[in-house]
C-alpha cells in the first residue's frame, strides 16, 4: 500500500511513506533540495526496500548527479551496474514522446524492473511544450506512469523565495498530482532555514505540520515542526505568543501573573 | 571495423574537435536518451555542426540513432562502444610493445 522514502521522519509524516502507484510532486525554489530527496527516494527504494528506480533528468548531467550523489555517500554507478537504478538524461520533447507505444523510457522500466520513478523537474516541459497542450501531456504523462504501477516523484520549481504568495505550478498540476511536498527557505532570527510541509495527500490523513530539516552529509534529515513560530509558510515567520509568553510577558512588566 | 591502425582508428573517433567532445559527453554521461538538438544544446554547439559528426560515430557504432514516435533519439551503443576501447587499447599495448 506504501512506498517508504526511507527518511523516517518523512514516512511518519506521510503516515507510512507515499501512496503505492500515486504521483508526489516536490515544490521548492532553487537550493531547496528537491533533487536531494527524490534521490534518497530512489536510493532508499534500490537499497532498503527492493524496489528499483529510474531518475530521468532534463538539464543537470548525470555527471554531477553522480558527483553530487557520492558526497551522500550514494553510490549511483555502482547501483547502475547493479541494474538496481538508471539514471537518464533527456529532453522534454523524449519525454512526452514516453507515451508513444514504443519508445525507449518504457524500455528501461521494463528492463531494471522499476517500481520507482522520478522526473526532475517537470518544470521544464512548460518550456517545451504549447500551454495550451501542457495540461492534457501532463495528465497524459501522470496516467500512463500509473498504467504501470510506479511510484513517481515530479520535482517543479518554485519561483518565489520568500513571500506570501505562493503558486505551486502555473498549469494547475497540483490538481493532477496526488501528494504535494512543499520545500521552502525561511528567515528565523537572521539565519536562512529549510521548511518542509505536506500540502496534500489523496486518500490519506498526514502531518500537517511545518518541519525544519538539513540537508546532512547522509541526505534529507528533518527535525522538529516550528512551533513557536506564525507565518513561516511567507518566509518571514515571527514568534508565536504562547501562554508561557504572555504570562512572563505580564509578570515582568505588570506585577502580576 | 576493419581498422587496425591506431592512427586511422583515433581519427575516425576522434579526429575533430565535436566528435571529441560528444565521445567525451556519452562516456561522462552514458545515460543520455537524446535529440541531436538536444546532445547538440549539452556540448553547446548548434545542431547543424553536430549532425554529421553523430552520423559518424553512429556509422561507427559508438552511437545508437533510433526512430520513436516522429523522433531520432540518439544514445551510447554501450556493448559495441566497450568492443571499440579494448580494441583501441590493445593497439595502444601493442604500439607500446612494439
Amino acid at each position: 500500500m506504501r512506498a517508504p522514502t526511507g527518511i523516517s521522519e518523512l514516512d511518519a509524516m506521510l503516515h507510512g511513506g507515499l501512496m503505492r502507484g500515486d504521483v508526489t510532486l516536490v515544490v521548492g525554489s532553487a537550493g531547496t533540495g528537491k533533487t536531494t530527496l527524490a534521490l534518497q527516494y530512489l536510493v532508499n527504494g534500490a537499497t532498503k526496500f527492493n524496489e528499483n528506480g529510474l531518475y530521468i533528468t532534463f538539464e543537470q548531467m548525470p555527471a554531477q548527479i553522480y558527483r553530487d550523489a557520492a558526497s551522500f555517500g550514494w553510490d549511483i554507478r555502482k547501483l547502475e551496474a547493479e541494474g538496481k537504478l538508471r539514471v537518464v538524461c533527456t529532453s522534454p520533447p523524449v519525454l512526452v514522446q514516453f507515451v508513444e507505444s514504443r519508445n525507449p523510457i518504457d524500455a528501461i522500466i521494463a528492463e531494471i524492473n522499476a517500481k520507482r520513478i522520478v522526473i526532475d523537474s517537470i518544470s521544464h516541459l512548460e518550456s517545451f511544450i504549447p500551454a495550451p497542450e501542457l495540461r492534457g501531456e501532463l495528465y497524459r504523462l501522470v496516467n500512463h506512469l500509473k498504467m504501470k504501477e510506479l511510484t513517481s516523484i515530479f520535482t517543479a520549481e518554485s519561483h518565489e523565495v520568500f513571500g506570501n504568495h505562493l503558486v505551486v505550478t502555473g498549469v494547475g498540476l497540483s490538481f493532477l498530482v496526488d501528494c504535494i511536498i512543499l520545500l521552502r527557505i525561511v528567515e528565523i532570527q537572521s539565519s536562512l532555514k529549510k521548511a518542509l510541509t505536506i500540502l496534500k495527500i489523496r486518500g490519506s490523513d498526514h502531518d500537517k505540520q511545518l518541519r525544519e530539516f538539513e540537508i546532512t552529509p547522509q541526505g534529507i534529515k528533518i527535525a522538529a515542526a516550528f512551533a513557536q513560530y506564525e507565518g513561516v509558510l511567507t518566509g518571514t515567520p515571527r514568534k508565536s505568543f504562547t501562554e508561557e509568553t504572555v504570562s512572563a510577558w505580564t509578570k515582568a512588566f505588570v506585577g502580576k501573573p | 571495423m576493419k581498422e587496425t591502425n591506431l592512427h586511422e582508428l583515433m581519427g575516425k573517433l576522434m579526429g575533430t574537435e565535436i566528435k571529441a567532445e560528444l565521445l567525451r559527453l556519452f562516456h561522462m554521461n552514458p545515460g543520455i536518451l537524446d535529440t541531436v538538438e538536444g546532445i547538440a544544446r549539452r556540448v553547446g554547439r548548434m545542431p547543424k555542426d553536430v549532425e554529421t559528426e553523430i552520423s559518424t560515430l553512429v556509422e561507427l557504432g559508438v552511437l545508437r540513432k533510433e526512430r520513436f514516435g516522429s523522433l531520432d533519439i540518439v544514445s551510447l551503443n554501450t556493448s559495441k562502444d566497450r568492443e571499440i576501447m579494448k580494441k583501441v587499447a590493445a593497439l595502444i599495448e601493442g604500439g607500446v610493445k612494439g
